[in-house]
């Protein structure tokens, strides 16, 4: 094969483009077939099923099928790249025990909460779901049905999620597993900014001067922005990377700055850091006068365990733990004083030097720094404080909404920004950053949603750790999850989950694609379809909306989460589920189905099958007859739209690569609240954070406080949870993909070799972790890609086999709600 | 001989439909429902002893071009950081020759913005991100995922009769 | 000062009035065997890991790193502790060895190496030391257990086979050729051949 190198320029071209040059160029030998008309394969854009990265690929089909996958050149997020997960897209719809058929435990043709799983059809599915729905309701209202859905839904699915909840069931009771996820991130950006989301994007890593990851692996959990800091770091020689962790992991590789701290201590050198900062005159007094404030936060605020745990009967602020007070510089001044390098050194275990050498970079006002995190900041009893406190940091200095100086919370799941947070899945949220407490967002989501007034309850329904426990207790006896596998990913499944799921009390229905530890424990299974089996919508953490269609047909009779939502509606009438009051004084809505008045209210049923492009599939629309997923996505729209979360129409989203919320008059946003770049910061102001009614961002008065539980002469070790690279979240797709599960087949137990040898153990040693709440049986790993420091061991959590959810305390911050997985207390001993 | 083994591909498809078909057929047991664990939530199943790694050095075939291959030897204590490339030091362009092993791909030398560069681009240098070692572990569960070839010569074949 | 120098070499200069010529041979036999394996015995227990990492540079350094590695745990338990490879064991050039690490006692003491940093600094340094050494002596402490003539190359990998069978066997290369960094962590390899 002869190519000048303008025919392989132009091949290249072509496989970024349309990807298998080398099939489809000709050839002369016979024994390959060359006719570019039978080796031609589709390709088309869709933004990768895993984390929040929100990586663009081209997925080729063929006879209905995926066959290939390849990183989408024309991305800004990921230019072709892919990780090694992502590489491996294509496999992931095909694993042999996909769900085909609804199944629902029963004994003699009865359904038996401990009956076997038998295939049923879709109407006896939703005649028990909706025989069960309705006789609860009846029984004991809408706070005993509930929902726990996903930032894996597509942003209408979400939606649709949202809208049969709190405006057909009027329960509060929905929540994303995105609670486990970055729900202290959005608490963080509540307080300190008043609006939810990263001010930067991606491209502050190619500005940067500096990185610093705050609990953050970034070179496992989010390989391809791992590519841009690379690339970054090694292209430019005085760009430094500090990576902090409580154990060593790949990202150490990397770094010019390698932390190792005493887990729960990074509040101190949060604190340490701003002291430096002061103490050494390097506020930037001009952005502090202009645009912060001040405020002293409540303290001793619990951790938001069981109201009669011990540790909560101590705390004295449980009830006011959001509250805070107005506060000067000086009062600020005065409360980080006392985290000096000496005492901050002593209580992480780091050295001061280093210490010193890490608040410099966020000193020098010459030093453009990039601050990254995820779950070591997140999933932290004082998560929403550990937000708040790198604010601070970026606040004093000055250093953000300027491309490199970004404080850039990542996120784990591919829309949690995107349909968690921005939909508002929450059960406190409506879209839009609005909430269910404040009367105005309530009349204003009633209003777009053209329902009466009276329907959204006022009372935020039960969050992700609290529904556990409700259906422990038989307060929530009817429950249905989508799009996540939450018995292994929930915290404390052995007191919690399990009861709660095995309750006799309760109908537990799970939606997913294949079976998992959540549907062995569910009572009604629905099989889905999913990722490009239907047409989506992602938004991932830089604000980037994504769309995808529909390339091929999901196996035997799956459906979409979004089609099982809809058709479930058309089981309830408005007399069934709404107050009796509000139906009185709102006569015609009466007998309508909730089909009716959330889907086809001129709203979602506003754009015909005739506008879907024919050259695509989609079930949905087809079978509802109209553009649902427009409909859908154009009502959410008006929530955001002149409100600082602009959305493009509908359409724009299926041409471009994705666009940066807010988009207005066509241009996306990549910084927010400066002026210039964002176009809703008013002119003459520099800077804007528009989110607080007085334009300015809020620098919290956060102390140390202790984690929630220590290791102690028995459970003498911490125990850190997490990922590992070649596995997504609870390993239900990844562990099926036989390349990805043979690099990584099962969970180990990552520890020190000395913690080993103390324990009379050595690599391999089949071993029991043990918590005060459960145990799992794993093996010894001292030689693995994490290096724990003595006293430290970190088990992953996508293993159904090890479900070291049993061993985890449901600890969480009490402000978000999220679990803190990444501390507790445990003993390893051998079997 | 190619028409038996695209006949065996067929009828491993076909006999992998007609599983599904019969599962779903059937009830289950509980214990029994999710592929990946086959014991009762509450129930502690013993790990499978640590699997070592394949260390062949013989070539998987890839399920499509674009798909990174997969390291067919052990990597164990392969230094990839800051100060050094252990990868490179086989697979970089200029130590082939020596080491006789793949070249790292052409796209491996372009930037972001798809310029040539002279040495492995620095978006790529973290290898272990896309590449992988295989460990010696049984599956769990099977993958039906179909080769683009297959399909692309079932079709010839029918265009033939 | 001087005049007390002057006094004691006239002491020692003086033929001995008081002990017979026997008592001092053998007295002084005796005390050079008392001497010598003292020395001896002494120079063993420098030789022992336990010292190596009874400083804490290389505790914390280089002991750590060796700990997950293949010449600390492996199938069959057969260690490779810090003298196995880093002095020679035959006695001459043990001796140079030993008054090689005069500079690291002075090292140890000035605190040359004593943060992780400043022994990253000096890791390159170090590390071309060893290399160098190992190179001269054909890595003589790898080949004190792993012998080339009994190396059986159908129970190596078939790339290590494949190597060992050819540069190895021809003495184009030698061991730290190809296997730098196999027990410690390598220093930035810029300009290092075979890198």
């Amino acid at each position: 094969m002869n190519m000048n190198r303008r025919d392989f320029i132009k091949a290249n071209a072509v496989i970024a483009a349309a990807g298998a040059a080398g099939l489809a160029l000709p050839a002369s030998a016979s024994n390959l077939i060359t006719s570019s008309e039978q080796t031609k394969l589709e390709w088309n854009k869709a933004p990768c099923r895993f984390c929040g990265t929100g990586c663009s690929v081209i997925v080729a089909t063929r006879d209905g099928k995926v066959v290939a996958t390849h990183g989408d050149a024309n991305s800004e997020v990921n230019r072709g790249l892919n990780c090694i997960k992502g590489y491996f897209l294509s496999k992931i719809m095909y694993g042999s025990d996909r769900l085909t058929t609804p199944m629902l435990r029963m004994t003699d043709g009865k359904y038996d909460k401990h009956g076997e799983f038998t295939p049923i059809s879709w109407d006896s599915a939703f005649d028990i779901m909706a025989q069960k729905w309705k006789e609860t309701l009846k029984a004991k209202g809408p706070t005993a049905v509930g929902m726990f859905g996903s930032g894996q839904w597509t942003v209408w699915e979400g939606y649709a999620a949202v809208k049969l909840m709190k405006a057909g069931f009027g329960s509060n009771n929905i929540d994303p597993n995105a609670r486990h996820c970055m729900a202290s991130a959005v608490v963080g950006f509540m307080r300190t900014f008043g609006i939810d989301e990263p001010m930067g994007c991606y491209d502050d890593m190619e500005a940067a001067d500096a990185f610093v990851l705050w609990g953050s692996n970034m070179a496992e959990m989010h390989p391809i922005l791992w590519t841009r800091v690379t690339d970054r770091r090694l292209s430019a020689s005085h760009v430094k990377v500090a990576v902090l962790s409580t154990f060593e992991h790949r990202s150490f590789d990397l770094a010019d700055l390698p932390i190792v701290f005493t887990p729960q201590t990074d509040l101190a050198i949060l604190n340490f850091i701003a002291n430096y900062i002061i103490q050494n005159d390097k506020v930037n007094w001009d952005f502090v006068k202009k645009h912060v404030n001040f405020r002293q936060g409540t303290t001793d605020i619990g951790y938001g365990l069981r109201p009669t745990h011990p540790l909560e009967q101590k705390a004295k602020n449980v009830k006011t733990a959001g509250d805070s007070t107005p506060i000067d510089f000086d009062t600020f001044k005065a409360f980080v004083a006392e985290y000096t390098v000496e005492k901050v050194s002593k209580m992480s275990g780091v050295p001061e030097a280093k210490l010193i050498e890490l608040a410099k970079l966020y000193a020098d006002p010459n030093t453009k720094v990039t601050s990254f995190w995820t779950m070591g900041f997140n999933q932290h009893t004082r998560g929403v404080w550990c937000n708040n406190l790198i604010y601070n940091i970026h606040l004093l200095t000055g250093k953000i909404s300027t491309p490199g100086n970004s404080p850039f919370s990542l996120t784990g799941q591919p829309s949690a920004c995107g349909t968690a947070r921005e939909v508002g899945t929450f059960s406190h949220r409506l879209p839009a950053d609005m909430v269910v407490t404040n009367p105005e967002h309530r009349k204003h989501a009633e209003e777009i949603w053209k329902i009466p007034s009276g329907i959204i309850p006022p009372k935020p329904g039960y969050h992700a750790v609290e529904q556990n426990r409700r259906l422990k207790d038989g307060d929530l006896n009817c429950y249905w999850v989508q799009v996540n596998n939450n018995m292994q990913a929930g915290p404390n499944i052995n007191e919690e989950g399990l009861p709660g799921y095995r309750n006799p009390a309760n109908f537990i229905v799970v939606s997913d694609a294949y079976p998992t530890v959540t549907t062995q424990a569910a009572d009604l299974i629905l099989p889905t379809a999913m990722w490009v089996e239907k047409e989506g919508a992602y938004g991932n953490a830089e604000r980037r909306t994504q769309f995808w269609h529909q390339m091929v047909q999901a196996p035997g009779e799956s459906h979409s989460d979004l089609w099982q939502l809809m058709e479930f509606s058309k089981r309830f009438t408005t007399d069934e589920v709404w107050p009796k009051e509000v139906l009185a004084a709102n006569p015609q809505f009466k007998g309508k189905t909730l089909f009716e008045v959330l889907y086809k209210n001129g709203n979602v049923d506003k754009f015909p099958l005739a506008d879907t492009d024919p050259k695509y599939l989609n079930n949905e629309a087809k079978h509802f007859g109209f553009y649902v997923q427009k409909g859908l996505f154009e009502e959410y729209a008006t929530f955001g739209r002149g409100h600082g979360h602009d959305l493009a129409p509908f359409d724009a989203y299926h041409e471009a690569h994705g666009l940066r919320w807010p988009v207005v008059n066509g241009k996306e946003t990549q910084w927010r609240f400066r002026e210039g770049a964002d176009p809703y910061v008013k002119p003459g102001k520099g800077f804007e954070f528009y989110g607080h009614p007085d334009g300015r961002a809020v620098i919290f008065a956060l102390p140390y406080e202790p984690p929630a539980e220590s290791p102690d002469e028995e459970f003498d070790i911490w125990l850190s949870t997490g990922r590992v690279l070649e596995h997504w979240h609870s390993g239900s797709m990844t562990q099926r993909v036989p390349e990805l599960y043979r690099a990584f087949p099962d969970a180990v137990c990552f520890m020190h070799p000395e913690d080993a040898k103390k324990r009379g153990l050595r690599r391999g040693d089949e071993v029991r972790v043990v918590s005060r709440r459960g145990e799992i049986k794993t093996r010894v790993e001292t030689r693995g890609r994490n290096k724990p420091p003595v006293g430290l061991v970190f088990v992953p959590w996508f293993d159904a086999s090890q479900l070291i959810n049993k061993v985890t305390l449901d600890a969480t911050d009490p402000l978000s709600k999220q679990t803190d997985f990444k501390k507790c207390a445990v003993k390893i001993v051998k079997v | 001989m190619k028409t038996f083994k695209l006949v065996s591909a067929f009828s491993a498809l076909a006999f992998s439909a007609l599983m599904i078909t019969s599962v779903t057929a059937a009830s289950i047991p509980e214990d029994k429902i999710d592929t990946l664990r086959q014991v009762p939530i509450d129930v502690e199943p013993t790990p499978p002893a640590m699997q070592a790694v394949l260390n062949k050095d013989i070539k998987e075939v890839r399920n499509y071009p674009m798909q990174p291959p997969v390291i067919p030897h052990k990597i164990d204590g392969y230094q990839l950081d800051l100060k050094v490339n252990k990868c490179m030091a086989c697979h970089a362009r200029q130590r082939t020759g020596d080491s006789q092993a793949p070249m790292v791909s052409v796209t491996h030398y372009m930037d972001r913005d798809n310029n040539f560069l002279a040495e492995l681009s620095p978006r790529r240098y973290f290898c272990t991100q896309c590449h992988v070692p295989q460990l010696d572990a049984k599956l769990l569960v099977e993958n039906d995922f179909v080769d683009m070839d297959h399909l692309i010569k079932a079709n010839t074949v029918q265009k033939k009769h | 000062m001087l005049d007390k120098l002057k006094k004691i070499w006239q002491v020692l200069n003086r033929p001995s009035v008081h002990y017979s010529l026997g008592f001092l041979t053998l007295g002084g036999f005796v005390a050079g065997v008392i001497f010598w394996g003292g020395f001896n015995t002494a120079l063993e227990a420098t030789n022992q890991e336990a010292f190596c990492i009874g400083c804490h540079e290389m505790e914390n350094n280089v002991y750590q790193e060796l700990q997950s590695t293949i010449h600390f745990t492996n199938r069959s338990g057969v260690r490779a502790t810090c003298p196995d490879c880093h002095v020679p064991h035959n006695w001459t050039d043990k001796i140079a060895r030993k008054m090689q690490a005069s500079k690291e006692v002075w090292g140890k003491v000035f605190g040359t190496i004593n943060t992780r940093e400043k022994f990253e600094s000096k890791r390159r340094e170090l590390a071309e030391h060893e290399w160098a050494r190992l190179k001269a002596n054909d890595s003589l402490e790898c080949r004190n257990c792993h012998n080339f003539t009994y190396m059986d190359f159908t129970r190596q990998s078939p790339r290590a086979a494949q190597m060992h069978s050819t540069s190895l066997a021809s003495g184009e290369k030698t061991c730290i050729d190809c296997h730098k960094g196999i027990a410690h962590h390598l220093p930035d390899m810029a300009g290092v051949e075979g890198f």
